[in-house]
């Protein structure tokens, strides 16, 4: 199943890349990704999409939280539905 | 000088030394100081030099201060490994016997990278490390300077966190949230980074203060106040009053959150047997009539029986790792509910399903759990239950060939474990030898046992031996190792004379890699690839004598083995035991990768309940 994740995201050197590599390492495919500052310069709002079950879905958000640098996972899908 | 932080600064607590100038290297140093950091495992390099020399410039200092004419008791000793690597494992090695945040110092390049196993190894098994990198000036970084790795990205991806100190301001706060980092909630190694210029950079010490890391905080807050409530422990109480077989299994969370007595307290109350894993050793006491000692791939017969038999499963602090549950949905078959108590979020549920699960520590929650339970006056009914598991026990107990004229790795365990009873600290490599260790000695307590969990790092052993010395300075330290593991870290075998350590080496050698030529006979056909060491021309004795052990002795008749044990383990300084083993010994029981806990082989001497399958054909890509 397709999902869209919202990452909030301390604006640290190497912070992107640890998203990224945790995604890797984990063995999960991303679609797409884009990064952008929010009006706080030291925070930035990592938007990235990803096809995967239900259970991977729910261990992804589990590991990227456990990410010193993030500040925020949100999944808007899951949290509409709630 | 800064005038804000002066202000905030003029407390009663305010560091004695707030508002001196230091350079970068003395900031990190005074930290360290801070921290209670009395041992330092390191190796110099170009990038470092500035951290170096703060370190002997404070122990100087130090001495100076405590009135010695010369450093007699270094404030901040400095350990010397051969290999980075060694450092790193030196570190693990002192965390693990010491509770405490072990430290390494190492330079850039390949000083940083010969560091990737041991913070990759302390990751996996959750270990609290901090570990300086010297890196190169920052103005140098991206040039392929020399000795330039790209640290903060190899590191990134197997330690807890990684800081890449840009801003020398920010270097005193980032090494002190480094130590935050490495022992809160669920332990890890963590990385600082630091350039050359920013040690050299003057800066003004503050004396107090960490990053903010609002996330993590605010996470941790959550997970470590996280408390039990009423409808919580009901809903696990009623579920262990249904139960007529519950079963605890203990982790590495155990040790990691100083649970033990919790542990026996819950244990006390309501008479759960308990299985530990690898990692778990010594969190439970396994001489006790209720402890099932090791489950698993190579658990004892009576543990996986257990598992087999039980209808209810409370994990604390371990996470169904695939040597426990190689095939998730056939571990525990019969239990109708799985409890599970973590401190870290993403193990819940990660391998199986659970029914209830509370993520906090570990320690209040045993503790809450008990008062709970008897304050409700609930008592499991398990007479039969005990006597199912004390039969278990009886029928299926460790064993192997006892009339055999090769020496049994088996029973120099059980020989040294006759003078030791659970109170010396063994560490281990990786292999066969671990396995028999952590199967035929007795775990009385937390923090004996140093063993690679995870990772399975060959060479382990030596320098974690090391590390657990310096912590437990009037402990005894054992190294059980192999002949192959131990070579992959034998330069530091020069390092336990030369700081004279009283380590106890035991190496046994069956002349190759045991455990590769075991998988060998059983999935290969006996096609000993690249396992053979028998065309080796070591001789593990003259190196020991070579690199200064005043007792080191080959071992290789039977009758020998426990006056030679006996004299080995009395000897007072470093000793080196190399015991020729039957080469042919194997590991058992074994539960095969791919395979349930019903169809374990138990070998010729292990009574098994079914005989097994044989499906020796089965090609498994599990591992």
């Amino acid at each position: 199943m397709h999902h869209t994740l919202s990452i909030l995201l301390q604006n640290e050197a190497g912070a992107l890349v640890r998203v990224a590599g945790l995604f890797a390492a984990r063995g999960y495919n991303i679609d797409t990704l884009n990064v952008a500052p929010t009006h706080d310069p030291a925070v930035s709002r990592l938007t990235l999409s990803l096809q995967c079950d239900d259970a991977a879905l729910g261990q992804i958000l589990q590991q990227t939280r456990k990410l010193v640098d993030v500040l925020q996972v949100a999944h808007p899908a899951t949290a509409l539905a709630a | 000088m800064n005038a804000p932080a002066l202000k905030a600064d003029t407390t009663t607590d305010r560091h004695p030394l707030a508002g001196h100038g230091m350079s970068g290297a003395e900031v990190i140093v005074q930290v360290l100081a801070d921290e209670g950091v009395d041992v330092l495992f390191g190796y110099s390099g170009g990038a470092i030099l500035p951290v170096y020399d703060a370190v002997f410039r404070h122990n100087a200092m130090q001495a100076r201060a405590d009135g010695h004419g010369e450093a007699m008791h270094e404030a901040m000793r400095l350990v010397v490994p051969a290999n980075e690597q060694g450092a790193g494992f030196m570190a693990a090695g002192y965390a693990r016997a010491s509770g405490k945040v072990g430290v390494a110092i190492v330079t850039s390049g390949p000083g940083a990278t010969n560091m990737v196993t041991p913070v990759r190894d302390s990751m996996a098994d959750s270990i609290p490390l901090v570990v300086i990198c010297g890196q190169v000036g920052t103005a140098a970084i991206g040039s392929d300077a020399f000795q330039e790795a790209p640290v903060s990205n190899i590191m990134g991806a197997c330690a807890k966190h990684v800081f890449l100190v840009t801003d020398a301001a920010q270097l005193e706060a980032t090494v002190r949230t480094a130590f935050t980092l490495a022992r809160s909630g669920r332990p890890g190694p963590v990385v600082v980074d630091v350039p050359k210029d920013v040690q050299n950079t003057a800066l003004s010490f503050r004396g107090a203060g960490e990053l903010a890391l609002a996330g993590y905080r605010t996470r941790l807050r959550a997970v470590e106040q996280a408390t039990l409530g009423d409808a919580d422990c009901a809903a696990l109480f009623d579920a262990l009053m249904q139960a007529k077989r519950p079963l605890i299994y203990a982790g590495g969370g155990v040790i990691a959150a100083e649970a033990a007595d919790a542990l026996r307290g819950f244990v006390d109350a309501f008479g759960l047997p308990v299985a530990t894993t690898l990692m778990g050793l010594g969190g439970f006491d396994s001489t006790d009539p209720l402890a099932l000692h090791l489950l698993g791939m190579h658990g004892t017969a009576y543990a996986n029986y257990a598992v087999e038999d039980c209808d209810f499963v409370l994990a604390l602090g371990a996470r169904f790792d695939d040597r426990v549950a190689g095939v998730p949905e056939k571990f525990a078959p019969r239990a109708k509910f799985i409890a599970q108590v973590d401190i870290d979020p993403a193990e819940i549920g990660k391998v199986k399903r659970v029914g209830w699960h509370h993520v906090g520590p570990l320690r209040q929650a045993l503790e809450r759990l008990t008062a709970w339970g008897r304050a409700h006056g609930l008592q499991p009914q398990l007479a039969a239950w005990h006597a199912h598991v004390a039969e278990l026990k009886r029928a299926h107990p460790m064993d192997y060939d006892r009339t055999s004229a090769l020496v049994q790795p088996y029973a120099v365990i059980e020989a040294i474990n006759r003078h030791t009873r659970g109170r010396a600290i063994v560490s281990t490599g990786v292999g066969q030898h671990q396995m028999w260790a952590a199967q035929y000695f007795d775990f009385r307590a937390p923090r004996h046992w140093l063993t690679s969990g995870s990772m399975g790092t060959m060479g382990f052993g030596l320098p974690a031996a090391i590390g657990a010395q310096f912590a437990q300075p009037r402990k005894l330290v054992i190294d059980v190792d192999g002949d192959a593991s131990i070579r992959m870290n034998l330069g530091e075998l020069e390092t336990v004379t030369t700081y004279g350590l009283p380590i106890k080496v035991v190496v046994l050698n069956n002349v190759g890699d045991g455990m590769v030529r075991q998988w060998q006979k059983l999935y290969f056909k006996g096609r000993f690839a690249a396992s053979d060491k028998s065309l080796h021309k070591k001789d593990f004795v003259l190196a020991a004598q070579a690199d200064g052990f005043g007792w080191a002795r080959r071992l290789q008749r039977v009758d020998e083995l426990e006056p030679v044990i006996a004299e080995f383990l009395a000897f007072d300084g470093p000793a080196f035991l190399e015991v020729m083993i039957d080469p042919d010994a194997g590991v058992y029981p074994m539960v095969g990768p791919g395979a349930s806990y019903a169809q374990m082989i138990t070998g010729d001497f292990i009574a098994s309940r079914a005989a097994p399958a044989t499906d020796e054909d089965a090609t498994s890509h599990m591992f």
